[in-house]
């Protein structure tokens, strides 16, 4: 159980713009739904779940269990902006590695926000005391692929021609990894 | 104060010449300035301001800036240039070092223990290109860390740029994507 006890907390991005994370609770998806409507075409193309369907927003926020997925939220207002969320497996052989999923809203862009939003699911992994971290993108997605490795995030495989978007044309999946586990000596300056 | 770097003065003047650029070691966070008079902004004593006074974590990112805009990173830096960046560096991390040893901020431990790494990977001695690679690492992880702490605070980011008017600055593309 990861303590969530930091939340809620704002931050400020470099243009001065300030924001509220928080974890998402049921309430919130109209608001994620509002979020998803937004997010372009083309970057709804590589989604795994049809978020254009209202009822996937509400399943998710019906469903809510932080221990297997915990989605933060980031608010300006009452306005989601942006959707990180931690994915982990409670049992089995994958138990110590968590999976990333990071949107931005296309006007909270190129804004610092997607950085922040990778801190924030580092800070929560390091304290779910995850050994791994992984992220997945789209080849074409270069600017997450680039802050995913200022985060220390590295490229772990590209399996090509390995997923199709919505439209059925293939793309290369890059692999990230972020490795946690150290010993103190590591640590120690 | 001092003079001894250069800058063009402004349009206003109208004529094409360049006047020595002033400087002043900041007592509080030790920050080492070369600026334009003439531009900096001025406390209600009438002297020239720190810009990074009132601002959280200001030692750790005065000397991050010292280094990044610093002469090593120029073309015509010089072995001791390299030197004395490398041995800044080194200080720099373990002011960070401090920093963080009073947190409880694993992840920024983490891009701390990755800058040491790349800083003991590097050598000012060897003249190879790779050795100013690893300084590069070694400051980029740096500044990591310290937008970590940011972070943690609810802070924007660090921006170098916003401070270069007040060093005698090697142009250094930063831009942030996402």
């Amino acid at each position: 159980m990861i303590s969530l006890e930091r939340y809620p907390r704002e931050i400020t991005l470099r243009d001065g713009a300030r924001l509220t994370l928080r974890p998402m609770v049921p309430e919130d998806a109209d608001r994620l739904w509002d979020f998803f409507r937004r997010i372009p075409p083309e970057d709804k193309m590589f989604f795994r779940e049809d978020v254009s369907r209202k009822e996937v927003v509400e399943r998710w926020a019906e469903h809510l269990d932080y221990d297997s997925v915990l989605p933060i939220l980031a608010l300006e207002g009452d306005r989601v902006v942006g959707d990180a969320t931690l994915h982990r497996n409670k049992t089995g052989w994958k138990q110590r590695v968590g999976t990333v999923r990071v949107q931005i809203a296309p006007d909270f862009r190129k804004r610092g926000l997607g950085m922040s939003m990778i801190r924030e699911m580092r800070h929560l992994g390091e304290k779910a005391a995850l050994h791994y971290l992984l992220a997945e993108a789209i080849e074409e997605q270069q600017p997450a692929i680039r802050a995913f490795e200022k985060m220390g995030f590295v490229h772990a495989v590209v399996y090509r021609n390995f997923v199709n978007d919505q439209k059925g044309a293939l793309h290369n999946l890059v692999v990230l990894l972020y490795h946690m586990t150290y010993s103190e000596e590591e640590m120690s300056f | 104060m001092n003079h001894s770097a250069w800058y063009n003065v402004p349009a206003w003047v109208r004529y094409n010449f360049t006047m020595p650029l002033s400087r002043m070691t900041c007592p509080a966070c030790g920050a080492d300035l070369a600026y334009d008079s003439h531009q900096a902004e001025k406390g209600p004593d009438g002297k020239e301001m720190c810009p990074y006074l009132g601002r959280p974590y200001s030692k750790l990112r005065a000397a991050h800036d010292l280094i990044y805009f610093g002469k090593w990173r120029k073309m015509d830096a010089t072995t001791t240039d390299i030197r004395r960046a490398y041995h800044q560096i080194g200080r720099h991390l373990k002011a960070i070092g401090e920093v963080l040893g009073t947190k409880d901020l694993p992840a920024a431990r983490r891009d701390l223990g990755k800058a040491v790494e790349a800083f003991q990977a590097g050598d000012p001695e060897g003249e190879s290109p790779d050795s100013l690679r690893f300084m590069d690492h070694a400051l980029s992880y740096a500044h990591t860390a310290i937008d970590d702490l940011l972070h943690e605070e609810g802070l924007p980011p660090h921006d170098p740029m916003e401070f270069s008017k007040w060093y005698d600055a090697v142009e250094v593309p930063f831009k942030e994507e996402w």
